[in-house]
């Protein structure tokens, strides 16, 4: 347990690493956020409907665009020079390099939703609602089972000629549950209604993050074998 | 089954299939009365359904098919799931064309967020991946496992995306409506209507399976070919 633990935890290190020195995706999935956020100020007529009100979906769609943007680079470091076939001889287990790769991926797309959700906030001068706490857990379910999904539709898509143009068609029709109910949270939070309000909310939002990893943890190893 | 068998049971159910169909749109047009609520835009039920029913048998068996295949590796399976995608695909889209006529008369708009609406065009895209993948993919042992892997993790999603769409409550102001058929206390559908809509399954299944064995006749003919080539380049 504790090795396999350990090779999980490299991979993640490894990962992590090449981005702290990167800064590739990071810095693009950051600016992407900022810049949409603004675009998004001027798609709203305010005479017609306030920012406030359709925050919730739009700061979730900006998650998800970002997110691709992302996720769609995972494998893409390493399908030069054979890096990823060193990776899949190694003697982890193919699920914990899937795990490693969906924990790394999770935490720059946790980082970067709350750089939309600081965003959004001084953008259009919101606060964080009746419970920052609820939010970010709701946040973190909602990028957990994203990335999830998306690792595993990564490793596929980089085996085509289609490349990242292929994800959104694989992942957008998996995501409903993810805005459904991770927009829903957000919007009664930002609108400042009850925790209770939101607890069916984010215990689908914890079924999807579930599903989501353990389907890749299991076919993960079909994905990427050779 | 040989190839040659398979080839003449397919045509044969095929045919029937099709007699069957414009046996169902004579029925459906001169003999079977007009319903009383609808008026004759009900007619185009006796079509929508049995396409419904079609799609999602064949996306059912396609599914069921590659997570046999991934555990199995015979390629007959994925074949098989292949040609039964394809069918999906073609009677889904019967069914995702056919709702909306039907539903500028009676719901006097093409689309709503009706949960049952969203999850078929959703199921529909879903399968749409799973042939992109394939085509896109130059190793074609890859392509099948990519493929089977979209529909394995499609199956696994469908309740969870079925529960979020009704958890949305959109209201729509009309829903879809509800089984007239296969319900614990038996259909409440008219008797000749009923007879109509079963004969119409009837047609569609056997329209499907025959298009299932002379695509599954074609796949392995083309597997065949491509064998040889490589051969013969080798």
């Amino acid at each position: 347990m504790s090795t396999y633990l350990g090779q999980m935890c490299a991979i993640v290190w490894k990962d992590l690493l090449l981005e702290a020195r990167t800064r590739e995706r990071l810095v693009s999935m950051g600016s992407f956020a900022v810049l949409a956020a603004i675009l998004f100020n001027y798609s709203i007529d305010k005479t017609v409907v306030q920012p406030q009100d359709v925050a919730a979906g739009l700061i979730w769609m900006t998650i998800i665009f970002g997110g691709l943007l992302g996720v769609g680079r995972t494998f893409h470091l390493e399908s030069e020079d054979g890096g990823l076939q060193g990776v899949l001889l190694s003697p982890a287990p193919k699920n914990a390099v899937f795990l490693g790769k969906t924990l790394s991926n999770f935490v720059l797309l946790y980082a970067v939703s709350f750089l939309v959700v600081a965003v959004f906030m001084l953008f259009f001068g919101m606060d964080l609602g009746s419970s920052p706490a609820m939010l970010a857990l709701a946040l973190a379910l909602g990028a957990l089972g994203f990335v999830a999904l998306g690792t595993l539709f990564a490793a596929m898509s980089s085996g085509t000629r289609m490349g990242e143009t292929l994800l959104p068609i694989l992942l957008f029709p998996l995501l409903l549950p993810m805005i459904v109910f991770g927009a829903g949270a957000t919007g009664r939070l930002l609108a400042g209604r009850p925790v209770t309000e939101v607890i069916g909310n984010i215990r689908m939002l914890a079924a999807f993050a579930i599903m989501a990893v353990a389907a890749g943890a299991v076919l993960f190893r079909f994905v990427v074998e050779d | 089954m040989t190839e040659k068998g398979m080839r003449k049971t397919g045509t044969a159910l095929a045919v029937l299939g099709l007699l069957g169909i414009l046996l169902v749109y004579s029925l459906s047009f001169f003999w079977v009365a007009t319903d009383r609520l609808q008026g004759v835009s009900q007619r185009i039920f006796y079509i929508h359904v049995p396409a419904a029913w079609t799609c999602f048998l064949a996306f059912g068996i396609a599914a069921l098919l590659s997570g046999i295949y991934l555990w199995l590796r015979d390629d007959r399976l994925d074949r098989g799931a292949v040609c039964a995608a394809e069918g999906g695909m073609v009677f889904g889209a019967i069914m995702l064309a056919t709702g909306p006529l039907w539903g500028a008369i009676a719901w006097n708009t093409y689309w709503n967020w009706e949960p049952r609406l969203v999850l078929t065009l959703l199921l529909w895209f879903i399968f749409l991946g799973y042939f992109m993948v394939r085509a896109s993919t130059e190793d074609p042992e890859k392509g099948k496992r990519f493929a089977a892997v979209i529909a394995i993790v499609g199956a696994l999603h469908i309740p969870l995306i079925h529960m979020s769409v009704i958890w949305f409550r959109d209201v729509p102001q009309f829903l879809h409506p509800q089984p007239v058929v296969a319900k614990p206390e038996g259909p409440t559908l008219d008797g000749d209507m009923l007879t109509v809509l079963l004969t119409s399954l009837g047609a569609f299944t056997m329209l499907f399976l025959g298009l299932f064995l002379l695509r599954y006749a074609l796949e392995t003919v083309r597997t065949e070919v491509e064998a040889r080539t490589r051969e013969t380049t080798a």
